[in-house]
């Protein structure tokens, strides 16, 4: 019997997760990671899934208000835990201070690393309501972007936390 | 001048909300009911004969629908060039033999993705394995393996030759003599990968004798006609959808084999298939930049004129023709635009060598070629007393000069870039500092010059865009243009709300699926705001005449008399005589046996041009826009380390002028971040062949941590008039290749150490700084 036709035969087990504010409660298999459970069990694609190796952050979501990334996160990990996701950060349709900051500083380009740059983000503007640059690149030093070189990034951290920059786009 | 409402102005991008909300739906997003997991069965070995497949006992396997092998293909070859000297080369599956390692050998649909994988190595394929040769000069040899055949045309006595590119003009000979100085010089450049964030994703589903496709790529209308030609079928059975696009920056352009596997299994198992490349099947078997290695003998007179230029490129083109051939016709080309060279002798020569097949990277050869060029330039200037701003000015094109190859430079701003940016950053009082302080941080301060055509003949060499209105009186633009996150939805709404004076939230649009919206070039020929852009504009224009002749008949009034504003047409002289847009499709359908108002429109870079210029002899015009820039960088080296950053950068350039000039400045900022991962982080490390960093862990791409400021400054040379074609350049390739010179040039000013081959890694320089010290020494 191959390794693949082993780990077929692994049992699953049921876990209780908070997503967004809603309990969920699924059956996983103790392999499938929180981006797999996300994505395919719970329709939120919006958690991207850019490296499947922990290095890109685009699935990057808040566990416990932290940062985690969601591929290297085992779904087992999360039972009984609180996820949040990009499609919790707006209410409705009024867009959180970051997001509505994405767009007026043109943070967003193509929009793959965008939902794990808002959540890291997230993150740090909920511990820190006005982070110096210095912590805006640390608590972004695991997200990659390729389209913005990251200048577009650090100003709407910078607006969303009222230090002064206002919005370059109409 | 007209006064301009929605062109010219940083408007938010149309897609935004969908991607900062997660709703924006991506290839990999995209789910349907029964959808098969494929697979990829890939080549272990760089070069090798494939004795035997066997692929029963995965076909024998519960839960896997279909197998394929290049035996279940029509043998229909494919490549990134098709032309008559060089047809297509590739064949979506190996046949018989495997040329480099990661090619696609067989692929496989399954239920789940353990089940697939369970059945990939139950494939059994017997290799017998062949010699193979990496380096590209060692591939020209006589008596090297063979990959390929030299191609018959190429009239060089060397082995593996892909194509060639010979060009010139004038005698360089006679311009060397008449020189007062020459100089040669070899250059560099290494593997670097893409980066885009999102891995290549197809889902193919296979319905109703119709297959529709999501994939990840740079324009739906090739990916159509190269999927539909390698599996026979017509280009109307093949429906490739809109998804938003994860990044691509060239690396997702042609066919690739998985696009064709997914599709080919889809139609045997009539399921949907799934295909998802993992980000080390990116790095191993998926197609990267290319090397270039450049050698260069430049004459000039003691003024820095330059008069004579012999420049040598040969590059590392990997197992097939892929872009190879391309990027030897584009070194020249880029070559040729920024400077006056009365006399040119050129050759390129692409390599067959055991590597992936090589893809278009931004920029594609214009930021190799460039460094090259401007590392010499600034010898040249140092070795005659010149310094580099003099030496770019004297040789710079100016305003309306005739190419050499035809082509005309229009409004071409390179003087006013020259000049801005030296003013701008204040060049000339910085440079030479960095040498002559003692500290361990040096700062450096070096130029770079590039220009870019803007749009070429390409299958499908034009775009079409329609404007319907609804009987609401607001537009729906529906448009082939695809948008990779440069913005072009949001471009695309901005031209259409200035031609029919409407709000940009009016402005709906469905772009890039090919059932729905016109053909259009696609987003990897840098002219899409150029082509697709006017094209939009006469689409919305042709929308306007009609409204303005219902308006003008209906309020009995001439046209000259009538004026737009808001979805309403008025009487200029009495403005009480009005018609919302509105009231004019209903006035339309009732009075033209029901038009509800459908504006066409369609662009063609050089219209009287049949094809693009000849890649062998690169005779026959290229582009008629052209963009040109003038680049700054500042760095900062740690000579006890070898460390090396960029801290800022300016980049002043002549894009014509910006439909978004916030979008502008987001391909600027990108790019110069591009250009520094180039210069001092990024290279796909290979041996035998084989990737040894397949992970962004060891492929070290710009963090946050390397972010450097970057400012710009646009010579504005064009404008835009309401109901006239305009002329916009390209601004979201060239210029990663301006910086990275100018980056090479601020190592050497920080150092004085000149670094011939990327990456500038802390080892290259403090060798660097080590010879010099040594050669300083000899000299006391």
């Amino acid at each position: 019997m191959s390794k693949a036709q082993t780990n077929q035969k692994v049992r699953s087990q049921i876990v209780e997760i908070c997503v967004n504010g809603e309990w969920h409660e699924l059956t996983v298999k103790p392999r499938n990671t929180l981006v797999e459970v996300l994505r395919e069990k719970l329709g939120l694609t919006g958690t991207k899934d850019g490296c499947e190796q922990g290095v890109c952050g685009a699935c990057t979501v808040m566990l416990e208000g932290h940062p985690a990334l969601a591929c290297i996160t085992l779904a087992v990990e999360c039972h009984g835990k609180e996820v949040r996701t990009v499609e919790g950060l707006a209410q409705g349709e009024i867009l959180s201070a970051i997001q509505q900051a994405f767009l007026d500083q043109g943070a967003v380009q193509c929009g793959f690393c965008t939902s794990g740059m808002l959540m890291s983000a997230t993150a740090l503007l909920e511990k820190n309501s006005k982070p110096s640059l210095a912590e805006i690149k640390k608590a972004l030093e695991g997200n990659l972007c390729r389209c913005t070189g990251y200048n577009a990034i650090v100003a709407a951290v910078q607006q969303a936390s009222g230090q002064g920059v206002k919005p370059i786009m109409l | 001048m007209s006064v301009l409402n929605y062109v010219g102005k940083s408007f938010r991008r149309k897609d935004g909300p969908d991607k900062v909300t997660g709703r924006a739906v991506y290839s990999q997003d995209v789910k349907l009911p029964g959808t098969l997991i494929g697979r990829i069965l890939r080549s272990p070995h760089p070069h090798a004969r494939i004795l035997r497949i066997d692929t029963s006992k995965a076909l024998a396997l519960s839960g896997v629908k279909a197998v394929i092998t290049v035996d279940d293909t029509k043998g229909i070859k494919h490549g990134f060039v098709e032309t008559p000297r060089y047809p297509a080369d590739q064949e979506v599956l190996a046949r018989g033999r495997v040329v480099h390692v990661g090619e696609e050998i067989a692929a496989i649909a399954a239920i789940d993705h353990l089940t697939a994988q369970t059945a990939l190595e139950l494939i059994e394929v017997e290799y017998e394995i062949l010699p193979a040769v990496f380096d590209p000069v060692e591939a020209m040899q006589a008596g090297a393996p063979q990959i390929h055949p030299t191609h018959p045309k190429a009239e060089v006595p060397f082995s593996n030759i892909g194509g060639r590119t010979a060009t010139g003009w004038g005698d360089v000979d006679a311009g060397f003599a008449e020189s007062d100085y020459v100089r040669e010089d070899r250059f560099e450049s290494h593997l670097r990968t893409h980066g885009y964030l999102e891995p290549h994703t197809t889902i193919a589903h296979w319905e109703n004798d119709r297959l529709n496709v999501w994939t990840s790529s740079m324009g739906t209308s090739i990916k159509r006609a190269k999927l539909a030609k390698t599996l026979d079928l017509p280009y109307s059975a093949v429906r490739v959808h809109k998804t938003y696009v994860g990044g691509t920056f060239g690396g997702k352009i042609d066919l690739y084999s998985h696009e064709y596997c997914a599709s080919r299994l889809s139609i045997l198992t009539r399921r949907p298939v799934r295909i998802v490349a993992s980000r080390e099947e990116i790095f191993s078997a998926y197609r990267h930049g290319q090397p270039l290695t450049m050698e260069i003998k430049t004459g000039v007179k003691n003024d820095g004129t330059i008069v004579a230029q012999q420049i040598r490129v040969i590059n590392n083109s990997g197992a097939y023709r892929g872009s190879g051939v391309v990027v030897i016709f584009l070194a020249w080309g880029f070559t040729m635009i920024p400077y006056r060279i009365p006399n040119l002798k050129y050759e390129g020569i692409s390599v067959y060598t055991k590597y992936t097949v090589r893809a278009p990277q931004r920029g594609h050869g214009c930021p190799q070629i460039r460094f090259a060029i401007e590392s010499q330039l600034d010898r040249i200037a140092e070795d005659l007393g010149i310094d580099p701003v003099t030496i770019r000015l004297r040789n710079a094109r100016k305003p309306w000069e005739e190419l050499p190859n035809g082509d005309n430079v229009h409004e071409a701003g390179l003087l006013d870039c020259i000049k801005v940016a030296a003013e701008k950053s204040d060049f000339l009082k910085k440079y030479g500092n960095g040498r002559r302080t003692t500290g361990t941080i040096r700062r450096g301060i070096g130029m770079g010059v590039s220009g870019y055509f803007g749009g070429s003949l390409i299958y499908p060499n034009g775009s079409g865009v329609i404007v319907k209105m609804n009987d609401d009186g607001t537009p729906t633009v529906l448009t082939g243009g695809i948008d990779v996150g440069q913005g072009s939805e949001t471009v695309i709404c901005q031209i259409v709300a200035e031609e029919l004076g409407i709000n940009i939230d009016d402005v709906k649009i469905i772009s890039s699926d090919t059932d729905t919206t016109p053909q259009d070039i696609g987003a990897w020929i840098s002219g899409m705001t150029y082509v697709t852009g006017n094209a939009a504009r006469q689409a919305a224009g042709n929308v306007r005449q009609k409204m303005l002749d219902l308006a003008a008949a209906r309020l009995n009034v001439d046209v000259e008399s009538l004026g737009v504003e808001d979805k309403v047409i008025f009487n200029r002289h009495d403005p009480s005589q009005r018609m919302s847009y509105r009231e004019i499709i209903a006035y339309s359908i009732a009075t033209r046996r029901g038009d509800t108002i459908i504006g066409e429109g369609f662009w063609r870079t050089m219209r009287d041009e049949p094809t693009h210029p000849s890649l062998a002899t690169t005779k026959g015009r290229w582009s008629e826009n052209y963009a040109f820039s003038c680049q700054v960088a500042e760095v900062e080296v740690d000579i006890e380390t070898g460390e090396a950053r960029l801290i800022k950068a300016l980049t002043v350039h002549d894009c014509g002028f910006p439909i978004n000039p916030a979008l502008v400045k987001g391909q600027i900022d990108g790019q110069v971040s591009m250009a520094l991962g180039h210069a001092f982080l990024e290279e796909v490390m290979t041996k035998n062949g084989y990737t040894l960093n397949p992970t962004w862990l060891d492929y070290r791409m710009p963090t946050i941590h390397e972010m450097a400021a970057s400012d710009d400054a646009d010579v504005i040379t064009e404008q835009y008039v309401v109901g006239k074609p305009y002329r916009t350049k390209e601004v979201g390739e060239g210029l990663v290749s301006g910086i990275l010179a100018a980056i090479a040039n601020a190592v050497y000013d920080a150092t004085g150490a000149r670094l011939t081959s990327t990456p500038f890694t802390p080892e290259r320089i403090l060798k660097g700084m080590r010879k010099l010290a040594r050669e300083n020494k000899r000299r006391h």
